[in-house]
């Protein structure tokens, strides 16, 4: 290997002068390389000494010997600078007419240059300027000579210089003036004064900039064919070597060079390179140029692992480029995937290179061990023969090594160290249980690795965190390696990231072998149709697109987004689990924009499935071959889908009660209690179990189970009723149509006067005192003190928790129930949906109405207790108008109209009533805005579309179903059986809902009042309503007939009317 | 963009409503079954009026009548590109959602500026730059939408608000 060779190909300045050793190390790679252009240069430099001979002379004369090499220690040493100038001036003697001169003396001096090339003769003095020191040592005193007589000319150029800068050189015309040569000796004289490294600095500011461009301008008109080797330059010979060892020995011959640099034995050989690779033809050779064999035998002399006595080979110079063509080695680099063809065992394994050689022959790279621990490695075969190696035996499977394992087996050959857990067994390394070896890279298959996902999974898990750590960068480039099985198919659209036509974007037309037809369809070439090779090209997805995974990814199958895209990787949101994943822009395909549920066969996302006679589950997640299925307790398992024993259908129709006891079914909006509260729409109800879903989290695809009795509802889907099966004909009934719709929305006015719970005997239905008798002493809004009586103690229980009783029977009773039409009213249809509420209601009331036929007594009767309360009652029930008609004959009542006048006042908010309908239509269509509007038509009974609509605005009417439909009874939603018993007290006992509500319940109900009024007593009163609402016949049939005609079958009369308006409602609403 | 779109649709009346009003409820129930829904390109806000109300078939086997409707919706069709405003729901490490009256759309922090970034410890967790911008759920933000994915009666979508006039509305 040469030291003359300056590494850079321009002729920079720091190149030229840089200190020997610093250039050697370049060219070390460069020779591994073998770059044809860079052993070109070398020639040149070697047969041109000449011009920089002389500027070298012309400047340090008087300074410092003329021997170049004692300058090039100095100038490495100190002025970087300084070599700036001179190269400047060297420039310039060739550029300029100088330079001719110079050269023709060159010529003469030179016999064997005579090309009249000028470009030839450039290369010559190139080589010439670095050359020197190893062969050309009879024309060193020519040289002397030469510069000698151009010293006068350096001075004119050193003129030049200094005054103008080099660039205007051309024009700087009147230099002889005296004046300027003293400027110039002035100057110089400070330039020598100033120390070495400022000046370096000034000149390195100066002229600094300019030499990258002026050395690639250089290259640039020197054609190729010029720089190929003749006859003239050095011959290079091809040197026996001992293979492997082709690095070292041109490492050598470096350093011999530096040893003898400048000595009278310097090395007269003017290159050394080797081109030794793993899979090369060239290896065991090193290759030298000189001038002469002799000049090799000389150099080589006394170095180790090279026979230059045995066979030397001249290279032919045709065949001298071919030598120094590069070929792009597969480079190995850490990380990287490559497979073992040797030793038999492992063939065809994949492993993953840790680490190379300096000297690039070996890699260590680690792979699955295929252990038997010993059993069979005795080296004598089952049938007691001696086994010939090399036969590979049957392979064992591939395994991480097992540190216990071998303990177990083969104690004896196990050596290592537990904490870092590296083992030597059998003679092998084990790091990690990977095996780990240092292997040639001969014995390695680097292109074509294809590692399969499954493969590098194994190596990814194994450490020791147990997280993957895929390094995707080196798996991208095991994988461009085979970038054949990038399949491009028309309609794609490409990108084409290297090479000549790099940016250009287009779609793919045609896809022919290797070669893509791409029609342009962004930037200048828009519309044009290129063909380009399909290495270079990528697919190119944007921001937004819908895309599915394809090829050997791991998410194969996939379908997502794409949210981001960074080179040729694209991360997409995945549409069934909206997790981001990252893959190779080649594994995707663009996809429509439909969003497909994932499913496996018959099982889809979200199915919920019988896994064995206990356990079911909901699948979260589909493979390619296997499911991920979120089992009732909560664990997620990875099924295959045979071992699923079946789908279970969706039961629509399923139940289950929540926490309070009311019903949930599927899409109900529900929320854990306690733990996480989590909170979540019901998908699936097994048993006792809900399988919910919910969009917070990505875990399980969002998708949790808990059991029902765990969670309280937050918002119920859709009407109750339709849910039962059939239509819901109420709502579209055209006789419940007809009548207007206020009643329907009257909450219970305020109830007057003290509870009528209060010294009611009760029994406590839950809790620690749970079937004990009481009496109620005082009550609130919600909860009643209740005196035992077994124990003479005073309790506070919820009311929703006391069921009242008969003091003297004992038969449950509904102490509100008299209110009547007020309860009805107050109860909506959610009242009238509860089945179990039907019992009581009927026990209580019809009956008595029917027996009474008058009135006072009948509801003395309901009442239980006499008429006050009866009374109370009424002041309770919303309907009090109606119960004064009925009731009218008593003087009391009328004291209580009165009040009812001021009630009339409410005729007023009576004509709101349809106001508040159409008000509550607005946020009907809020609720639309939020997205789950559907409910809100969803319910066909009004009661249940209210309150489910409800909940869509959340906000203020929140509690909402109850506060829409019952008042205050907070269980509207469970219009079952408790609901309705709890409700029906809460809307009697509690004036306390909304005001808006109770406000047009009166004037509702005032319209009637006059009807019923003109015709009195109980028919009157039937009658009342009758006339109230033109449907009379409808209504007066409800009474008694009602009970039975009674679509719900239990209400009697009351219910109807109270049902009547709802329906009227309804149908306002609409 | 929200668009006047004349629909057509087929309603089910059941028999027991038959008789003299039963335009009324053939409209009522068909405003009662489309409302709200999505098509899968479009959401249906509000029906402005029906037309061309067909006379009734029955239906053999089920006695129920089908009508064929004409009515003019107020439609609202996301698009790629549309900037909206959204309040958000729900935060999380990867991002974002947020809802754009029914629709649900994504943000992913791939697409929140470099200097938005998830603030777990906050709670709610948020996405913050540490100054005025606060993203948590509630918070009005402005989001372009760059991809659509429609499905059997359900939008989704993801949005960025890396971008001029995007992001939070309430810094």
């Amino acid at each position: 290997m040469a030291d003359n060779h300056y590494g850079g190909d321009s002729e920079s300045e720091d190149d030229n002068f840089n200190p020997a050793p610093a250039d050697l190390s370049d060219e070390e790679n460069e020779a591994e390389n073998s770059s044809p252009r860079v052993s070109r240069k070398n020639d040149h430099r070697s047969s041109s000494p000449v011009a920089e001979e002389e500027h070298d002379e012309d400047e340090d004369e008087d300074e410092r010997p003329s021997n170049r090499t004692t300058k090039r220690p100095r100038i490495a040493a100190d002025d970087e600078g300084g070599e700036d100038e001179e190269e400047e001036e060297d420039e310039d003697d060739e550029g300029g007419g100088h330079g001719d001169d110079d050269e023709e003396d060159e010529e003469d001096e030179e016999d064997e240059d005579d090309e009249d090339d000028v470009q030839h003769r450039h290369r010559r003095k190139r080589r010439k300027n670095a050359g020197p020191n190893f062969f050309d040592i009879e024309a060193e005193v020519d040289d002397e000579d030469e510069a000698e007589d151009d010293e006068r000319d350096g001075e004119e150029i050193e003129d030049f210089i200094d005054n103008a800068h080099p660039d205007d050189i051309a024009d700087s015309g009147g230099m002889n003036d005296d004046r300027r040569h003293r400027d110039l000796d002035r100057r110089r004289e400070l330039e020598a004064s100033l120390d070495a490294e400022k000046q370096a600095e000034i000149l390195r500011e100066r002229y600094g900039k300019r030499a990258p461009a002026r050395g690639y301008g250089d290259m640039a008109v020197v054609p190729k064919r010029l720089l190929l080797p003749s006859v003239d330059d050095p011959g290079i010979w091809a040197v026996r070597c001992k293979e492997g060892k082709e690095r070292e020995v041109v490492f050598s011959i470096i350093r011999r060079v530096e040893e003898r640099l400048g000595t009278k034995n310097e090395l007269p050989i003017t290159a050394a390179f080797e081109r030794a690779g793993p899979n090369s033809v060239m290896k065991g050779y090193v290759y030298i140029e000189a001038r002469r064999q002799n000049d090799i035998l000389l150099s080589l002399d006394g170095i180790l692992n090279v026979y230059p006595r045995t066979k030397m080979d001249l290279v032919p110079i045709k065949d001298m480029p071919d030598l120094l063509r590069v070929i792009k080695t597969p480079s190995l680099t850490p990380g990287a995937w490559v497979r073992m063809k040797r030793p038999a065992k492992h063939a065809g394994d994949l492993a993953q290179v840790l680490d190379v050689t300096e000297n690039g022959l070996e890699a260590r790279v680690r792979f699955i061990p295929r252990l038997d621990y010993g059993v069979r490695d005795d080296g004598i075969g089952p049938d007691g023969k001696r086994k010939r190696p090399g036969l590979p035996g049957p392979r064992p499977p591939q395994r991480l090594f097992s540190e216990a394992e071998a303990r177990k087996k083969n104690p004896r050959n196990l050596q290592g160290n537990p904490q870092t857990n590296s083992w030597t067994f059998m003679g092998d390394e084990f790091e990690n249980g990977f095996q780990v070896r240092d292997i040639k890279i001969q014995l390695l298959d680097v292109k074509d690795v294809n590692p399969t996902l499954e493969e590098v999974t194994r190596f990814a898990g194994g450490s020791e965190d147990g997280t993957e750590n895929l390094d995707l960068k080196a798996l991208a480039a095991s994988l461009k390696d085979s970038g054949a099985n990038v399949a491009y198919v028309p309609g794609d659209v490409i990108e084409v990231y290297e090479g000549e036509q790099r940016g250009v974007v287009g779609k793919a037309v045609d896809v022919r072998g290797d070669i893509v037809t791409l029609r342009v369809t962004e930037g200048n070439l828009a519309g044009q149709t290129i063909e380009v090779p399909n290495k270079g090209l990528r697919k190119m997805f944007k921001l937004g697109d819908h895309v599915k995974v394809i090829g050997g990814s791991r998410f194969r199958d996939e379908v997502g987004m794409v949210v981001k895209i960074s080179q040729d990787r694209v991360t997409l949101l995945t549409d069934q689990t909206n997790t981001e994943v990252t893959v190779f822009s080649k594994d995707l395909r663009a996809a429509s924009d439909i969003g497909g549920q994932g499913s496996l066969g018959q099982y889809s996302l979200l199915d919920l499935v019988q896994l064995d006679a206990t356990t079911v589950g909901c699948i979260v997640k589909v493979d390619r071959e296997s499911l991920g299925v979120l089992d009732q307790n909560g664990e997620v398992r990875q099924v295959m889908p045979s071992q699923i024993t079946n789908k279970l259908p969706k039961r629509r129709t399923a139940v289950a009660a929540d926490r309070s006891g009311s019903e949930i079914r599927l899409d109900d909006v529900v929320r854990e209690y306690g733990g996480q509260q989590r909170q979540g729409k019901i998908l699936h109800i097994h048993r006792s179990f809900v399988f919910l879903h919910t969009n917070t989290t990505n875990e399980n695809a969002g998708v949790f189970v808990t059991r029902a009795g765990n969670v309280n509802t937050i918002a119920a889907k859709g009407g109750r009723i339709n849910s039962q099966g059939g239509p819901d004909l109420s709502a579209m009934n055209p006789a419940m149509k007809r009548n207007p719709a206020e009643n329907n929305r009257m909450a219970p006015p305020k109830s007057f006067g003290p509870d009528r719970a209060i010294n009611q005997t009760v029994t406590i239905r839950r809790g620690g005192y749970k079937g004990l008798l009481g009496i109620v002493k005082d009550t609130t809004d919600t909860h009643a003190r209740v005196e035992l009586h077994t124990k003479s103690k005073i309790i506070t229980v919820p009311k929703a928790d006391l069921a009242f009783k008969d003091k003297v029977t004992g038969k449950p009773i509904d102490i509100y129930s008299r209110g009547g039409r007020g309860g009805f009213g107050g109860s909506g249809r959610g009242g009238y949906s509860s089945g179990s509420g039907r019992g009581d209601w009927s026990g209580g009331r019809t009956p008595v109405a029917s027996a009474t036929g008058g009135r006072t007594p009948a509801w003395g009767a309901a009442s239980s207790s006499s008429r006050t309360p009866a009374w109370s009652s009424n002041a309770s029930g919303a309907r009090t108008p109606a119960w004064q008609d009925g009731s009218r004959t008593a003087n009391p009542y009328d004291g209580n109209r009165t009040a009812y006048g001021g009630a009339t006042a409410y005729g007023g908010s009576g004509g709101r009533t349809p106001a508040w309908n159409s008000g509550s239509k607005t946020p009907a269509h809020d609720g639309f805005g939020h997205g789950s509007k559907t409910p809100a038509y969803g319910g066909s009974g009004s009661g249940d579309t209210w309150g489910s609509k409800t909940p869509a605005y959340g906000g203020g009417l929140s509690a909402p179903t109850p506060a829409a439909s019952g008042g205050d009874w907070g269980y509207t939603p469970g219009p079952s059986g408790h609901a309705f018993d709890a409700p029906t007290p809460g809307a009697g006992l509690s004036a306390p809902t909304p005001g808006a509500l109770n406000a047009p319940t009166p004037g509702a109900y005032t319209a009637p009042t006059p009807g019923p009024i003109s015709a009195p007593t109980p028919g009157a009163w039937q009658g009342g309503w009758g006339g109230d609402t033109a449907p009379t016949p409808a209504v007066g049939a409800p009474t008694p007939a009602a009970t039975g005609s009674g679509y719900y079958g239990a209400p009697t009369p009351a219910p109807y009317p109270a049902e009547t308006p709802a329906g009227g409602g309804y149908e306002d609403d609409d | 963009m929200f668009f006047l779109h004349n629909l057509e649709r087929r309603v089910l009346l059941h028999p027991s409503y038959f008789g003299k009003n039963m335009t009324e409820l053939v409209t009522t129930k068909l405003v009662k079954d489309v409302e709200g829904t999505c098509t899968g390109d479009y959401y249906i806000i509000a029906i402005m009026d029906t037309f061309d109300l067909s006379e009734g078939r029955i239906l053999p086997g089920s006695g129920m009548a089908e009508f064929t409707v004409g009515y003019r919706a107020v439609v609202w069709r996301p698009f790629k590109g549309e900037v909206v405003d959204t309040i958000c729901t729900s935060v999380n490490q990867h991002g974002f959602f947020a809802n754009a009256g029914p629709l649900s759309i994504f943000v992913s922090s791939h697409l929140i500026p470099d200097e938005i970034t998830y603030d777990a410890n906050a709670t709610p967790p948020q996405y913050t730059n540490h100054s005025d911008i606060v993203i948590e759920p509630g918070t009005h933000v402005r989001i372009k939408i760059i991809g659509l994915r429609t499905g059997v009666g359900e939008m989704f979508a993801i949005g960025k608000i890396d971008g001029d006039y995007l992001g939070c509305l309430q810094a």
